[in-house]
């Protein structure tokens, strides 16, 4: 048993020092961290930044790629710690549904700015939402390389089945939308209950698919210069108050909607065995999997957000990247830049955009017509031209989460709008400073 | 011979032990070592492994709760950030729940534990491991499993509104209303089996010899009565454990709200550790997060006094 | 054969009864786990759910009727997460990886730990029980605050991302040596003078007297702690950069989508997760034996 165990101890003492390789010392060592993106064939879902490190590596002979594969749930956890413990990758991943490069991280001096490696015309083909995205205090700190939109998904067998006709074009009045979702609504085993609803969404932390809504009379969660809560004007107020109305007076929408189970309500829209609900808000990620996945495979299109007051439709972008961080040596800044370029050129965002379900954020990308044969993709591109950011706020993790609180209990019956959105601006105030 | 360590992390703790331990110590070092050398080094490997992993990264936590955390400057704020948390809009809320969760849960699963370990206790051997076997495979299971087994039940549509619709109440917006969430993430906990409770009842319960209940029994006792005297204070050393380890536990709870609920709705079940998390992994404010935690560590500190000034015995069989 | 014994094993009859429908709640969400693994896609969230999988009900079935073809496909599609995870992924070294990370912790803590709690419980020395509540106070302490100083910790002393960084940590846990000092106190301190007077050294008595009477608590220990370290997960997601040196728990979350749980896979991996807890407990359940100071206590 003793021999055993020694012989078990002296396997992990071989494993552990074989482990670390024993590197040239001439050649320049960087880490990047991503997520996974698509699978290939084999199922690995890390082979596109796989490919293109290889691809780096064999034009720069000196350097030397490692590469860290990262869930995208854990990411800020895992990144977090790193950077407290001074052990920060040299190139890391921005995940889409932040929507923009991390403040807290660029506040604390980690993220290198990026100005000096593009010229005036690369920047120029960037939309300028995602280099929005990815600025402060005047500085490029990362390079956008897709954006989303957040856009309705509509079950084209429910509306078929009632006779539904979809808005054109994706454009419809909350009016219209309401008298749809109304007649979407229905008893389809004739046991007395209603089995299937017009819509439902969640409210999480962090998460946006339901403003759109709450914003569509022309409410607003901060001024434009991010100094002072405007989410409890009498637009938001409206606004919120026309969507909880789906609930508690049109009763089109389940006792889950509001509620933080981000999953049910995927499975109760898109696992074939449900599909109770003819529409729900998604993020533009959704489209690519009720397109491809062979299990969430739907007939379906993608509307705006039904307009308000304003006439105008309105939804939320974001964006997602490469961030380059701090670097001691000025040389290998240049290099690391040069790769973070790299794996963001027109040719690699065309790329994510047909396989991936993102939309480019070069302009130049967009003109290759990555969906000439994806009609719900296109159709999502047009809110390109709606789509607003969160504030770019440093503390807006924490003044979203005081807001969605509230939500919630506007949502469950518990608040009126009025009040919760008055009560998350007293909560905001010490944030705001 | 190492001397008991008085470190950072010893001064917050029993100041009145400390005292006498000073006392103690200058005569007892006069005295014959070797008659403690033993003692030392038995829990020599476990001490220089503790205080590598474990003392040495909570100095450090301790002390960054009187500093404001930067990556590359770090500065000395005193008692800034337990002003911060003391008068956090979230604090109060946060402590409200985690106490209710807390003193619901921890006697409940020790009752079912005890309950439960004796009523397998009197069978045979192959039944025992039967039954132990059935209740401890469940703590198997990983809280993320039995969190989504449960979150599905929880629907509008699921098996507990099922249930109290024949009682013709309801439906109950269980996970999505302020009064229902917190209740219901507790009822969770309490139903999912105490394995570990089970197991460590039956263990001390194994050890106690039979002698004793045959002289219960020729006195006159009956099975409730020996079980009252006999049985339940000779496993006090494990029902302190339970308790305590169950209060440290319960005062953490985190990854099954944040399953079930993610803190909401509203904050109805928002937990200390919530706060905890949110602070050093979303707002980069490590400092924040040492303090909450060394509050927290008060408050649980404050009831495992209590607990083993209460379950404390010197038991032998 | 009196009214009282008749009583008695209808006590018992009752008490049989409630145990077992107490099992089997507690048993449900294990069952539903490891159903879902092989739940054909559409049938995961079925309502009612589907106890008996179609794989199950059907495969002989259809094989009987001749149609060959339709069984195989549900053969096939049942087995697809196991497909996925066998072959598609590195389970096999997470599975390694967590298996000598699990068992080098196991062992260590036993022999760590009761060695500690030997001592807590039955000796005096100065600073003992200062020891003791330092020990017990850091449990009281969230993990959280304590993962950044680790994390400059280990990568100091030079294993930062090496399987060394998994094991040692765990190697200082504080619960067992709690454990075990609450289980030797009720070793009757008799036995120890005894074996004094009759000069054994310090080791033989802990070796010869103490560890065979802690049997019941060692095997609980050891069940406990091998459990703890394999389902660890935010520690080894942190530390561990390589994929070939992930533990089980980290490697199947990177198989994780974040918006889209599949969770046929997702359970299929706790199940395969849960597999080597059981053998664990089955192997230790032996040690769970009844009245062991019973041969001691002579005279």
């Amino acid at each position: 048993m003793k021999k055993f165990i020694l012989l078990l101890i002296g396997i992990v003492l071989i494993a552990a020092m074989l482990a670390p390789s024993v590197l040239a010392e001439s050649k320049v060592k960087i880490t990047v961290w991503d997520g996974f993106r698509w699978p290939n064939e084999e199922g690995d879902k890390y082979h596109w930044i796989k490919s293109r490190i290889a691809k780096f590596e064999e034009l720069h002979p000196a350097v030397d790629i490692e590469l860290v594969e990262v869930a995208w749930e854990k990411l800020g956890e895992k990144m977090n710690i790193a950077i407290a413990g001074h052990d920060w990758p040299d190139i890391g991943p921005v995940d889409i549904s932040d929507g923009a490069v991390n403040l807290k991280y660029v506040e604390q001096g980690v993220i290198e700015p990026l100005d000096s490696f593009f010229t005036e015309e690369e920047l120029n083909d960037f939309f300028p939402a995602a280099l929005n995205a990815y600025s402060y205090n005047g500085h490029l700190y990362g390079i956008p390389t897709s954006m989303t939109v957040h856009a309705l998904m509509l079950n084209l067998d429910i509306f078929k089945e009632r006779g539904v006709e979809p808005p054109v074009d994706g454009k419809w009045t909350w009016n219209e939308f309401v008298t749809k979702m109304k007649k979407l609504t229905f008893d389809r085993d004739g046991d007395g209950n209603i089995d299937v609803y017009g819509f439902s969404t969640y409210v999480l932390k962090g998460y946006y698919e339901a403003w759109p809504f709450l914003m569509m009379d022309g409410g607003k969660p901060l001024s434009t210069d991010n100094t002072k809560y405007t989410f409890d004007s009498p637009e938001a107020i409206s606004g919120l108050t026309k969507f909880a109305s789906l609930k508690f007076n049109h009763k089109v929408s389940p006792m889950e909607m509001g509620s933080a189970d981000v999953g049910g309500c995927f499975q109760a829209f898109a696992n074939p065995e449900k599909r109770i609900i003819a529409v729900e808000p998604w993020a533009s990620w959704a489209i690519a999997t009720l397109r491809n996945n062979k299990k969430y495979q739907m007939n379906f299109v993608v509307a705006e957000y039904p307009t308000g007051k304003t006439g105008e439709s309105v939804t939320i972008g974001g964006s997602g990247g490469f961030v380059v961080f701090k670097q001691k040596d000025k040389e290998k800044l240049k290099i690391v830049a040069e790769l973070a370029k790299f794996l963001s050129d027109a040719e690699q965002q065309y790329t994510f955009a047909v396989n991936y379900g993102t939309f480019p954020a070069l302009k130049s990308a967009q003109a290759m017509d990555p969906f000439k044969d994806n009609p719900q993709m296109r159709q999502a591109a047009e809110m390109l031209k709606y789509a607003v950011s969160l504030p770019r706020h440093l503390n807006w993790p924490q003044i979203d989460e005081r807001i969605q609180a509230q939500l919630q209990l506007v949502l469950n019956g518990e608040k009126t709008a009025t009040e919760a959105l008055k009560t998350a601006g007293e909560q905001v105030q010490r944030f705001l400073k | 011979m190492p001397p008991p360590r008085l470190r950072g992390g010893g001064i917050i703790l029993v100041k009145r032990e400390v005292i006498l331990i000073k006392g103690k110590f200058s005569k007892l070092l006069i005295k014959n070592f070797a008659e403690y050398k033993w003692n030392y080094l038995f829990i020599l490997p476990k001490f220089l492994l503790f205080f590598t992993f474990i003392v040495i990264p909570v100095i450090w936590a301790f002390f960054l709760a009187f500093q404001e955390f930067g990556i590359f400057e770090t500065k000395w704020v005193g008692l800034t950030n337990f002003k911060e948390a003391f008068t956090g809009d979230l604090f109060w809320i946060a402590l409200w729940n985690t106490l209710r969760y807390t003193l619901t849960v921890v006697p409940a699963q020790i009752f079912i534990a005890l309950v439960l370990a004796s009523l397998i206790h009197p069978f045979s051997r192959k039944i025992q491991t039967f039954f132990r076997g059935a209740y401890y495979f469940p703590t198997v299971t990983s809280v993320v499993v039995i969190s989504m087994v449960w979150r599905w039940m929880y629907t509008s549509k699921g098996l507990i509104n099922y249930f109290i619709s024949i009682l013709n109440l309801g439906p109950i917006n269980w996970l999505g209303s302020s009064n229902w969430a917190l209740p219901a993430i507790i009822l969770m906990s309490v139903l999912t089996p105490p394995g570990v409770g089970i197991i460590l009842y039956l263990a001390a319960m194994d050890s106690i010899p039979e002698s004793l209940y045959e002289a219960a029994r020729i006195d006159g006792a009956g099975s409730i009565t020996s079980w009252i005297r006999i049985t339940l204070p000779l496993i006090k050393p494990t029902t302190l454990y339970l308790v305590v380890i169950g209060t440290i536990g319960s005062f953490q709870v985190f990854t099954q709200v944040l399953l079930l609920t993610d803190g909401g709705p509203g904050y109805a079940t928002t937990t200390l550790v919530h706060l905890i998390y949110n602070a050093a992994f979303r707002d980069f404010d490590f400092g924040l997060a040492s303090a909450h935690s060394i509050i927290l560590f008060g408050i649980v500190l404050i009831f495992a006094f209590i607990q083993f000034k209460f379950l404390s015995t010197d038991v032998e069989y | 054969m009196g009214f009282k014994d008749i009583l008695l094993k209808i006590i018992k009859v009752i008490f049989y009864i409630i145990l077992f429908i107490g099992a089997i709640i507690a048993l449900f969400p294990l069952y539903w786990m490891f159903i879902t693994a092989f739940q054909l896609p559409n049938e995961v969230f079925s309502m009612p759910p589907k106890f008996i999988p179609t794989v199950v009900k059907k495969f002989i079935p259809l094989l009987l009727q001749g149609d060959k073809e339709q069984a195989i496909f549900i053969l096939t599609e049942s087995l697809r997460n196991v497909k996925i995870l066998f072959i598609d992924t590195g389970l096999y070294r997470w599975f390694m990886n967590s298996l000598i990370v699990s068992v080098v912790s196991t062992l260590g803590i036993l022999l760590f730990d009761s060695m500690a709690g030997y001592v807590f419980a039955k000796k005096q020395f100065p600073g003992r029980d200062f020891l003791f509540w330092m020990m017990i106070s850091t449990m009281m302490i969230p993990g959280q605050v304590t993962l950044v100083p680790m994390y400059i910790l280990v990568t100091r002393l030079g294993i930062k991302g090496s399987l060394y960084s998994v094991i040692f940590p765990p190697l200082a846990m504080v619960f067992g040596v709690f454990l075990m000092r609450q289980f030797m106190k009720t070793i009757p301190t008799e036995l120890i003078e005894a074996a004094k007077i009759d000069s054994a050294s310090e080791l033989s008595i802990y070796w010869k007297i103490i560890l065979p009477l802690s049997k019941p608590a060692l095997a609980t220990l050891g069940i406990l702690v091998f459990m703890s370290v394999w389902n660890s997960f935010l520690w080894p997601l942190i530390i561990l950069n390589k994929d070939y040196l992930f533990t089980l728990p980290v490697g199947l979350k990177s198989l994780q989508d974040k918006n889209l749980v599949d969770y046929g896979l997702l359970m299929s991996g706790a199940s395969i997760s849960a597999i080597p807890m059981f053998i664990v407990f089955l192997f230790f359940q032996k040690y769970f034996v009844k009245g062991l100071t019973l041969g001691s206590l002579k005279g």
